[in-house]
């Protein structure tokens, strides 16, 4: 099986208070190693909280969450941890830079928490993903002294230092303008094709969305349908066109 | 970059980032500084107070009886002079201790102290007066006067003689001053009648014809008139004399020289000296001078204004000693000298004394050089003998004389109070005086023993002894006329005579008899502690009854007052400390809060707690060592300043804690270590409930948009 990602009847609740809020209400999914797939659906629809568990930075009430092949809440918080680490790279909506750190070190960080390369290789490895985004030539420069798309470019570099077989992207164009964010979108699908690395993403921009070679829809906590990026749009569209009924999912 | 480089990256560039680490870092390094500087003055002021007590007189190890009721206290305590057991045997205590590997020397030891009177003006002279016709008459006591010929005699009869009459002329000219501020009746009829007998030509015409009955009415009513003897406290430091100088070797004879080996003999306190025997018009005038010598001024100085003051109207101690002639010639020289026509010296002397800052140096200067020769600058003269009255322990009061051979000091203590008021006697003395027995009473006893027949009495057997039947001890008593030279034989008799003085004692003899102390010299004094536990165990196995303290205990208040300022030295770095570890408590509790995000991130992309703790920590230890660091540094600069400088000892008293004129601090090594210490320990506590929360931060809190 090529499945990078399994997820069986996952249940995700939220104590409120005294309520009990369902953000996950039984999803089951697949993603296909290589695979460039978005989590579409509207705001409190649940994206956030599939990444996640996606992500492991969260487990699930009930179900199942497997990630490379491993069930999630059967690990430890260190192995949990170190499964981020090797397997996952993660691009956060507000680009979650270091910012006493500067463009080189930011890309580096995850490396040396590997303790894998050697100083040289990291180099190498930093400098390579630095040129494939376009700021090779801004390696000494602060997250502060970037733009939003060179600093969201920044955390591609990151996300992917590792060489990680997945790469979990929440929002990656909310902060930006949208010839910015197509760039991005754009640079992660490029680095898709070249390295095979499986791309996850959520958005609810169906500009972003026509990217993607899969589209899942989410609506109140559940899979509504997984259906090809044109379909997808078109159904965003016609959404758009009648705001109430967005307002209303 | 390692690991290790980025943690330090991300502390340092945090460190940056925040104006309260600024505040913290101050704290951290006023702290430091404070800990270094004064931590390395207190340990400096140590060493040299420890070489100031251990140089003059404790030793490294001082030891005494375990008996003793109080702890040994050098300098005295709050409640006097310990009372201490005494050492009754010391040879055996000498000889086991000195054969303990450290030590060096075993000095005996013993401190007391006694009132003695430098006898008014008129009594020294009228003594002086009874001498000289004494000798005429045939019976001198002093065998120099008797070695005088008749005329050289006469003489001197006829000078003292003058003297005491310009002595009533003084005391004259004193009761008509009294006479016209008070009333008659204020004054006793008798006194101005004895003194107008005395200073009328006829009682002088008719005092050969009887020189003891006109002496004794001088000695009775005219010498109490004169009521300002002087009561000195000396306190004094029996041991033997040739070994403490060895010991001792900061000791030095200023005057005179040191007591022969093995003689009986004393060495005051060069400070003591003249501070207390000094005539008090030329001790004031050498205090002017040392003081305006240092930059002080009498038109501003306070003191030194008194001190001008009191010269110009106590003038009565050169007066009186001067007969007619000599008067005479005091007067013409400070006329010429003041260029005044006053013919009244009492006057004139106050108008010499009336110093500034122009004058004095000239003033001084004639003062040593013309009036001084005139006149006993001091009260007791190097190669005079002594005579020292003082309690014995059983309470009886014993007296000793003793031969003054010079004055000594401690070098670089010289004008330390503390160091230079105990005077230095010989054991011999010490014990006569301490009401201990002697060699020589010892003999005497023998002596009287053999001649009277006297038996001991043990205690048991007394009642049959004494009044059984067949008892031989009772004597008869017989009526008879009393002939005290032949009675008063015994020990307070021959210690007043000169062979006595002139005995030679052995070692053996000098270390027989008791002591109440003695110091302990070691080889290596780093090795204090050992050596004070090796004679106090040496002491438990041959049962030798000793205690071995160090000379810090044993200088009392003295030695604390060290302890107590590192106490409030502590004191205060801890509150120092304790403020800055609330503070950075609070700032990186704040900072962490800050943060949850970046550290919410660096958990998400696969950073463990450990190594989120680790960051956390690692930006408050650079921050305690980067401004602790510096605050050592700094401490080391002032201190190395402070060294090339020397802080001069503010007053008299700071000699003896500086061990000289200027202290020269230093500052040690495991100051500076423990300094680290302390601010590792304090950053890292203070900083460790904010990494544990640090460590507690979700790697979901990377997921949510800015905070």
């Amino acid at each position: 099986m090529n499945s990078i990602v399994s997820i069986r009847d996952v249940v995700k609740e939220y104590e409120l208070g005294t309520t009990v809020v369902q953000a996950l209400r039984g999803v089951n999914l697949d993603v296909q190693k290589g695979e460039f797939l978005s989590i579409a659906g509207p705001s409190g629809s649940g994206k956030t909280t599939l990444l996640n568990l996606i992500g492991c930075v969260d487990t699930a009430t009930r179900g199942v969450v497997q990630v490379a092949g491993r069930d999630t809440a059967r690990l430890t918080e260190r192995e949990l941890t170190d499964l981020r680490l090797n397997t996952i790279g993660f691009i956060f909506q507000s680009f979650n830079l270091v910012a006493v750190l500067n463009v080189f070190q930011n890309v580096e960080f995850p490396l040396l928490l590997q303790r894998k390369l050697g100083a040289k290789a990291r180099k190498e490895r930093v400098m390579s993903l630095l040129e494939q985004v376009g700021l090779h030539t801004h390696a000494r420069h602060r997250p502060s002294e970037l733009s939003g798309g060179q600093r969201q470019r920044v955390a591609v570099a990151r996300a992917l230092v590792t060489e990680p077989l997945l790469v979990l992207a929440d929002e990656p164009t909310a902060n930006l303008d949208s010839e910015t964010g197509n760039q991005i979108i754009d640079l992660m699908k490029e680095l898709n094709v070249k390295k095979g690395t499986t791309f996850i993403f959520s958005t609810h921009d169906h500009k972003v969305m026509q990217h993607a070679n899969a589209v899942i829809r989410l609506a109140d906590g559940k899979v509504l349908a997984r259906e090809s990026a044109k379909d997808a749009v078109a159904h965003a569209l016609s959404l758009g066109e009648a705001p109430t009924a967005e307002a209303r999912a | 970059m390692s690991r290790l480089g980025m943690l330090l990256q991300i502390a340092w560039r945090n460190l940056l980032a925040s104006p309260i680490n600024l505040i913290i870092g101050g704290l951290i390094l006023a702290g430091t500084l404070l800990f270094v500087v004064v931590g390395g003055l207190l340990d400096s002021l140590n060493d040299s107070m420890a070489r100031s007590v251990i140089g003059s007189v404790a030793g490294h190890i001082q030891i005494y009886s375990s008996k003793s009721k109080d702890e040994l206290s050098l300098f005295g305590g709050m409640g006097g002079d310990p009372e201490l057991a005494a050492v009754t045997e010391f040879p055996r205590i000498k000889e086991a201790v000195e054969g303990l590997e450290n030590v060096k020397e075993v000095v005996p030891m013993g401190s007391s102290g006694a009132l003695i009177t430098a006898g008014n003006i008129v009594d020294v002279t009228l003594e002086k007066l009874r001498n000289l016709i004494k000798a005429r008459a045939g019976s001198a006591d002093d065998p120099r006067l008797a070695r005088l010929t008749p005329e050289a005699l006469d003489a001197r009869i006829s000078a003292t003689r003058r003297h005491v009459r310009q002595i009533i002329r003084v005391l004259e000219a004193d009761q008509k001053k009294a006479l016209a501020i008070l009333k008659d009746q204020a004054i006793d009829p008798d006194v101005v009648a004895s003194l107008e007998k005395v200073s009328q030509d006829a009682f002088w015409d008719d005092f050969d014809q009887d020189p003891w009955g006109s002496l004794e009415f001088l000695e009775n009513k005219i010498a109490p008139q004169v009521t300002d003897a002087q009561l000195m406290f000396l306190r004094y430091l029996g041991t033997d004399l040739d070994q403490f100088q060895q010991s001792f070797d900061r000791m030095q004879v200023i005057d005179g020289t040191p007591v022969p080996k093995g003689q009986r003999g004393f060495l005051i306190a060069k400070l003591f000296y003249e501070d207390q025997m000094k005539l008090k018009n030329a001790r004031r005038l050498d205090k002017l001078r040392d003081a305006t010598a240092n930059g002080r001024l009498i038109a501003s100085d306070d003191e030194l204004k008194r001190f001008v003051k009191e010269n110009r109207t106590q003038t009565r101690d050169i007066v009186l000693q001067l007969d007619d002639l000599k008067t005479a010639e005091a007067t013409t020289k400070l006329q010429a000298f003041l260029k005044s026509t006053d013919p009244d010296l009492t006057a004139l002397l106050s108008t010499f004394f009336d110093t500034t800052d122009e004058n004095l140096e000239a003033r001084a200067a004639f003062f040593y050089a013309e009036l001084a020769p005139m006149i006993e600058l001091y009260k007791v003269r190097i190669g005079d003998t002594l005579t020292i009255k003082a309690f014995t322990r059983g309470g009886a009061i014993q007296a000793v004389n003793v031969k003054v051979y010079g004055t000594f000091s401690f070098t670089g203590l010289e004008k330390s109070p503390l160091a230079g008021n105990t005077s230095l006697m010989d054991l011999m003395s010490f014990r006569d005086l301490y009401g201990y027995l002697t060699v020589d009473k010892a003999e005497e006893i023998k002596r009287l023993q053999q001649d009277t027949g006297a038996q001991t009495v043990t205690r048991a057997n007394a009642e049959d002894e004494l009044f059984g039947e067949g008892a031989t001890i009772v004597a008869e008593a017989t009526a008879g006329i009393i002939d005290e030279d032949k009675t008063f034989t015994g020990v307070g008799r021959r210690l007043r005579e000169d062979d006595l003085v002139k005995r030679v004692y052995t070692d053996s003899e000098i270390n027989s008899g008791v002591v109440l102390n003695a110091a302990v010299m070691v080889k290596d004094p780093s090795q204090l502690t050992a050596t004070i536990e090796a004679i106090n165990r040496l002491s438990e196995e041959k049962n030798l009854s000793i205690k071995a303290v160090s000379w810090q205990q044993a200088s009392g208040i003295l030695g604390q007052i060290i302890t107590f300022f590192r106490g409030v030295l502590i004191l205060a770095v801890l509150f120092i400390f304790g403020i800055a570890m609330v503070i950075i408590n609070n700032a990186m509790m704040m900072a962490t809060l800050q943060r949850t995000q970046t550290i919410g991130t660096m958990r998400a992309i696969g950073a463990q707690r450990s190594l989120v703790l680790t960051m956390v920590l690692t930006e408050s230890v650079v921050l305690g060592v980067l401004f602790g660091g510096v605050g050592i540094l700094l401490g080391t600069g002032v201190m190395a300043w402070l060294h090339q400088r020397g802080i001069p000892a503010p007053n008299d008293v700071a000699y003896f804690f500086f061990s000289g004129p200027r202290l020269l601090p230093d500052v040690s090594s495991g100051n500076l270590a423990i300094a680290l210490v302390i601010i590792l320990a304090v950053t890292l506590f203070s900083t460790l409930f904010p990494a544990l929360i640090a460590t507690r931060i979700s790697p979901l809190r990377a997921m949510q948009a800015d905070e």
